[in-house]
Order: C-alpha cells, then structure tokens, then sequence
C-alpha cells in the first residue's frame, strides 16, 4: 500500500459551492478524523474523496451512516455479499468470509435473510464485513455511531480498531463528535463552511486548537468539561 | 399460524364462497318464485307448475335458505351450468367456446401493450421532465381518454379499408386478432406507461443506491437487480388488474370486430334473459378475478416478502 | 410531584414494562438511559397518560396524571410538525384547542430564554434548521406551562456542539419555569451531565436509579457498567481517574 492522495476535491450544489478546493493525503494505516458540526462538508468531503480514489483505481470502502443506506431490503445479506465480491472482481467465496465474520462478530446471521430480518447492529456491522472485503486500502465510516445505541456502537467500533490493527488499512471517520474521533484517531481534520481550515495531530488540536471552529469543537468534546 | 401462501389460498376460498353465497342470496330474495328462478336456471325456460313444485322440493327450497344453497351450488362445482333457457344446448360447451376467442385476444393485447409501454416507460424515466419523458406522460393521458371502439374504428378504416392490410371482421385466423389485439393494447399501455415510469423514478430514489454505485456494482446490475424488482410491485398490480379486466371480455372490441368471444355472450345472454348463461358468466368472472389476485398476492411475496407480513 | 408505582405494561402476551416504581420532583431531572428495545418509548407513552396500564398507577400529586397535562418533546423536529402550518400555529395549537388564552410576552420570553429569533415562528418546519426546529419544539412544549415534560431522545438530531448549547437551554429553562423534567436518552454523557437521577431500563424493567457521579465511577450493577464503559468508550464520558 502507498499513499494516497487526491487533491483539488469540491462539490457545487444548487449553485452554490458547498465544498471548496481541498486536498488529501493518507499514509498506509492512517486513522484520521473528520469533523465539523453539520454543514459544514465533512460528508460532502467523503464522498468526493472516495469517488476521486476509486477514479485513481484505489480500493476504496464506504460505510454509510445507517444499514438503511447501504442494503437493499429486498434483497437477501448473501445477495449483498456476493455482489460485492463481484463488484471488487472477485470469484465467489474467495473473499475471506468466515474471517470477517468472525472478526465483527455476525457469525450467528442467517444470510438467507433480507436486511430487515437482522438487528440494526449486525447489519451495520454486516456493511462493515463487506467494505473490507478484499483488503481495502481505505475504509471511510461516515457518523458511524449516530443510528445506533451506545453498547452496540461502541462494540462496533471496538471490533473494527482490533481488525485493522496491524493492517496497512487506513480509516476516516467522520463525524461530528469530536470526543468520539479523539478516541480512536491519530490525525484530526476540521471543516466548516466548506473549508478545510485546520489539520493536527490529535493531542495537539484538543490541547491548543488555533481556529475557532476547532476551539468550537474541542471546547464541546464531551460533557464533563463544558465552558463556562 | 398458517404459513404464508396456504393463508392466500384459504383467502382465495373464502372470496369465491362469499361470492357464491351473495349470488344465491340475490336470487333467492329477486322477485318472484326463487324456485322458479332455480329451475330457470337449470331447465327450458317454460315451465309448469308441477316442474317448479318438483324443483321447490328437490332444491329443498321449503327447507330454508342453506338447503336450496347447497343445492344449486352442487351442480356448479362440477361445472354444470345447466342448459341454456334460449337454445337449449348445455351452457358450458358455449362457454368455453367464447373463451377460446377471448383468452387469446386478452393476452395478445397485454403484450402489444407491454412492448409499447416498457420501453417507453424506461426512456422517459431516462430523463424525467425531458422531452421523450413529457410526450410519453401526454401520450399515455391521451390513451386513457380515447375510447377503444373510436380507436377500432380508425384503425378499421386505416388498415381494413383504406390500405387492405388487415382483416377486421370475424375470428377465422390468427391474422384477425391484430387489430383488436392493438385496439386493447393501446389502452393497456396507457396506464402501464405511466405506472412503470413512476415506478422506476421512485425505485431511483431508493436510499441506498449511491452506496452500491461507491461499492463499485455496475450501473446496469444496480437497475436490474435493485431498482427493477422494486419498480415492479405497482406494476404487478396494475398488469394484474389489466389482465383480469380483458380476460372478462371487452365488449365493445370485441362486438366491433365481430368476434365471438365472452363480451357478445354476455351480452346476448343479458338481452335474453338467458338466466344459465348470466350466471355461467358471473361465476366465471368471479373465479378470473380471485385467481388474478392470488397470482398477484403471490408474486409480491416472492419479491418482497414484507408485503402482508405482520411483523415487517 | 410524579408518581409512577409498579407500573406494568402489556402488548399482546408479552410484558413490555414490568414493574416499573419511580418518583419525580418539580424542579428536578431524572434521567432514563437504556439500550433500544428497553422499552424507554413505552414509558413515555405510560407516562404521558397515553398508554393504560396493565398494572399499577401514574399519578401527579395524586391525581391520574392526564389531570397535569404532560407536554412532550419529541426526537426528530422536523416530523413532529405539520409541514403545511407556520411553527407558530403549530405552537399555539394546544392553546387554541383548550380555549386557553396566553399571556403574548410569554411567547417572547420562552423565545428569548430559547435563543430564538421570534420572525422563525412565522416560517415553515422545512425552512428552518433543524436546530432551531428543535427548539421550537420546545418552545410549543413549554407555552402552556406545565408541570411536567417528557423528552424522548431530544438532542440526538443535532451535532455535538448544538446538542451541549441547547440542552444547557433547557436547563435554564428549567429553572426559570421549574418544571420537572423526564429525558430518555441513549447519551450518557448527557445523562450524567444534566440528570440530578439515572434510572436504567433494560428489558422493561428498571435496573436500578442511581446518582450521576455513582453511575459514572461506580456503578452498581453489571449491566449498568457496561453501559457506562459503552459511553466512555464513544467518548461520551470522560473515565475516571
């Protein structure tokens, strides 16, 4: 894996530029966060990035907010599966399945089943399997916390952490809760207005951010610490 | 709890049988001697009074409503129609005789109505609001206004009189079914234009199909495996209703042309009070429908299994 | 004051609040936290009257608690009004169909205490952000005054610094008006923050109630620490030191 990179990414919608010139690079095994309060592009940013990659022929992962998203209720989980082995070129059954499974913990899924014969839980980490199918070179999460209770989505996001470990996979994670990126990313990136405006090292950004959407962030990071 | 498809069937079973009970309870309280009615129904239409007295007994019409019921319910169920009051002849041979005209003539429409509306659907739905897509809505509009027997008649005088290509008058060969078959097609694509591109438009607007297209499935695996069965649940409906309505027999197209088929026997057997064949004809229709709908209730759950499903 | 005392709910054969006792002040907060499917939606719908139940009573001050009329602050703002409606009509709506009459400061002073800029009550729901939509909702759950309000999941629509911004509105709020306040949250964070009790639902039953500062250094039971570890884990909750 090497790096990536992809640079002038923007988006324009109803004629206003929502997205402004931005560029990106990600080391092999990167965890960085992407954040910003709504609106302010992060999401936008994400899909430009991974479409831009996928141009570039990088294997690329999504995993949308919720399973809602990303499966088709008319369609069985096996369906979903073997068509995203398909779709990354691959012969049915070589993607390493039972691994996977096992790695997020959906062993017990009958895969006969549509989406909906699933808890919301295992199909969010069932869409999570499927993007790493085939090893990607980037996985991006998008608000992978946000349609889900605590206790699950924290086992979610734990199970991913120990399967990437030690991979050269590299994660984004966007979200707008800065004290859940902080937690698990090395690297944090800040939007607003469609701007990229401030890029740091973690500890660095929550100990002296220097931008006052960055401030804004860190200072709302948690509830224990709130401003007076 | 009774699995899924013996539940449609039962379903279907309980239809039929109200549908048996609402017919006989008509006849029984229509003016006039039910037993008269009965016996219309199973013999010559002139009676004396000792055969409807022998059939007041028989039927068990001095035993009440349920006895005489199943009475006249017995015959039907081994497609005994009885003898037709007119001519005399058995109803069923008939019957079945004007099927064979009508059956064929309805599934020949449907498909000239699907080879002019699936694709036309599909390229308006291409560029909704485009030129193709409006002109396809306005069109369709347009079919639904237009009268079938105005239409046969244009295309009668086009293609019958003006340019010789095609036969009008009559069944006798294949070639006799193409212009009432286009004549019905018409109408069907009409309202099936309009329900496939709607369905299409909001199959696209499914949730989760930009995450297929980053995921890298092919745009033509995305419409044929996700956006195709989806658009098709209306339009199962719809194609189910059509189907039903044309093997009822179009009357108008079919008198038009001159052909045999249920439309003309219903007809004459109304204006002649031909009281076996009426009832010939409404249990037929009664059975078409209810086996539509099953066939159609079976075809949803095939697709999506939620549909009927308590606990989706 | 809110008395709820072994309350028992049923949906067909199956129970979905078993047992349930809880007590709340005016003035006060409890705080109710608990995975999906613990049954939090029932409580509220129990609570609020709109639900009998199988067992057990709900009362205010000892009468049926309909009598108080409970107000009710819903998750997602932009489905909770009529999207044909100005907000402010939406807003008086209540008013209107009990013929009640209100003072038109109030509506200024519930907007000032709300940040709201009074010309948003004349837009649509769709016209607004969703944040000021939420506070809105608000704003129409307090403008008869009652004694008690119910939230169900209020903040989870809004991002992080929005989320800590309004519900330190409400908590003024609160203050002022003193009404006792219910919120059912799956944020921890919130929870410990802003709750004066926690009570864990799980399973249609309540696990125990319990302190903010005991949930969050020591909780009692097994499962409540897993929800807590769950919170710190998301960073909802700073761990202890």
């Amino acid at each position: 894996m090497h790096t990536l990179k992809a640079s002038g990414l923007s988006a324009v919608r109803s004629g206003r530029t929502i997205l402004h010139s931005t560029s990106i690079t990600i080391e092999p095994g990167d965890r960085i966060g992407l954040v910003g309060s709504s609106g302010s592009g992060k999401s936008t940013l994400g899909h430009a990035l991974i479409d831009d990659l996928r141009l570039q022929g990088v294997s690329v992962a999504n995993v949308p907010q919720s399973p809602d998203e990303a499966l088709d209720p008319l369609r069985s989980m096996a369906f979903h599966w073997h068509e995203a082995e398909r779709a990354l070129g691959l012969n049915r059954g070589s993607s390493d399945k039972a691994a996977l499974f096992a790695a997020l913990n959906i062993e017990g899924g009958d895969l006969r089943k549509r989406p909906w014969g699933w808890s919301r839980g295992m199909q969010q980490r069932f869409v999570i399997a499927m993007a790493l199918i085939g090893r990607p070179a980037l996985i991006v999460l998008d608000e992978p916390t946000s349609a889900l209770d605590p206790v699950v989505a924290a086992m979610s996001m734990d199970l991913l952490d120990r399967h990437l470990k030690g991979t050269d996979t590299a994660m984004i994670l966007i979200t707008h809760d800065l004290g859940l990126a902080a937690r698990r990313v090395s690297k944090l990136m800040v939007m607003h207005d469609g701007h990229l405006v401030e890029e740091a090292a973690t500890e660095d950004l929550l100990e002296r951010p220097s931008t006052a959407p960055a401030k804004a962030l860190a200072a709302h990071r948690n509830w224990a610490e709130l401003p007076c | 709890m009774i699995s899924g498809l013996a539940a449609l069937i039962l379903r279907a079973i309980v239809v039929l049988s109200g549908t048996a009970v609402i017919t006989f309870a008509l006849l029984w309280n229509a003016p006039g001697d039910p037993a008269q009615a009965i016996a219309m129904a199973r013999f010559d239409a002139l009676l004396t009074d000792e055969v409807i007295d022998q059939v007041r007994e028989e039927a068990g019409l001095n035993q009440g409503f349920w006895t005489a019921f199943v009475a006249w319910l017995t015959p039907l169920l081994s497609l005994d129609f009885g003898h037709s009051a007119v001519t005399g002849r058995e109803v069923l041979p008939d019957l079945l005789s004007a099927i064979s005209f009508t059956f064929p003539l309805a599934f020949a429409g449907l498909a000239v109505g699907l080879v002019i509306s699936i694709p036309l659907a599909i390229i308006a739905a291409k560029h909704p609001g485009g030129v193709i897509d409006r002109m396809a809505v306005a069109v369709a509009s347009l079919g639904t206004a237009i009268p079938a027997y105005w239409l046969a008649l244009i295309l009668i005088l086009v293609f019958t009189v003006q340019l010789a290509w095609l036969p009008a008058m009559g069944a006798r060969t294949p070639a006799h079914a193409i212009l009432p078959a286009m004549t019905l097609g018409f109408g069907v694509a009409a309202s099936l234009t309009r329900i496939i591109r709607s369905g299409i438009l909001e199959a696209r607007g499914q949730p989760f199909l930009p995450a297929l297209k980053r995921r890298g499935v092919p745009d033509k695996a995305i419409g044929k495996d996700h956006v195709a069965p989806h658009a098709a649940v209306p339009v199962v409906t719809v194609f189910g209703l059509e189907l039903a309505f044309l093997l009822e027999g179009v009357v108008l197209v079919e008198v038009i042309f001159g052909r045999p088929g249920l439309g003309p026997f219903l007809v004459s057997a109304i204006t002649s009070r031909d009281f076996p064949q009426v009832q010939a004809v409404v249990v037929l229709t009664a059975l078409i429908f209810v086996t539509v709908n099953l066939a159609i209730d079976v075809i949803y759950r095939m697709i999506d299994p939620r549909i009927g499903s308590s606990d989706a | 004051m809110l008395s709820v005392d072994g309350v028992s709910v049923k949906r067909g054969p199956k129970l979905t609040l078993e047992d349930i006792s809880l007590s709340l002040s005016p003035g006060k907060t409890l705080a109710v936290v608990g995975e999906s499917g613990a049954g939090k939606s029932t409580l509220i719908a129990t609570i609020l009257g709109l639900l009998p139940p199988w067992k057990g009573t709900v009362t205010w001050c000892g009468a049926p608690v309909r009598a108080c009329r409970p107000a009710l602050v819903m998750q997602e703002p932009r489905s909770a009004f009529n999207p044909v409606l100005t907000l402010r009509r939406s807003v008086m709506e209540p008013l209107v169909a009990r013929k009640t009459s209100i003072d038109p400061d109030r509506i200024d002073r519930l907007c000032s205490g709300l940040e709201l800029d009074p010309t948003v009550l004349d837009r649509r729901p769709t016209e607004v952000s969703i944040g000021q939509a939420q506070r809105v909702g608000i704003l129409r759950a307090l403008v008869a005054a009652p004694p008690l309000v119910l939230f169900d999941e209020p903040l989870s629509a809004l991002d992080a610094v929005t989320q800590k911004h309004t519900a330190g509105l409400i908590a003024d709020l609160q203050r002022e008006e003193g009404f006792a306040a219910m919120i059912v949250t799956h944020d921890l964070g919130y929870a410990v923050a802003h709750g004066d009790e926690i009570a864990v639902l799980r399973a249609g039953r309540i696990e125990e109630i319990t302190t903010p500062a005991s949930f969050a250094e020591n909780p009692r039971t097994e499962y409540s620490r897993t929800l807590r570890d769950a919170a710190i884990s998301l960073g909802a909750l700073e761990a202890a030191v």
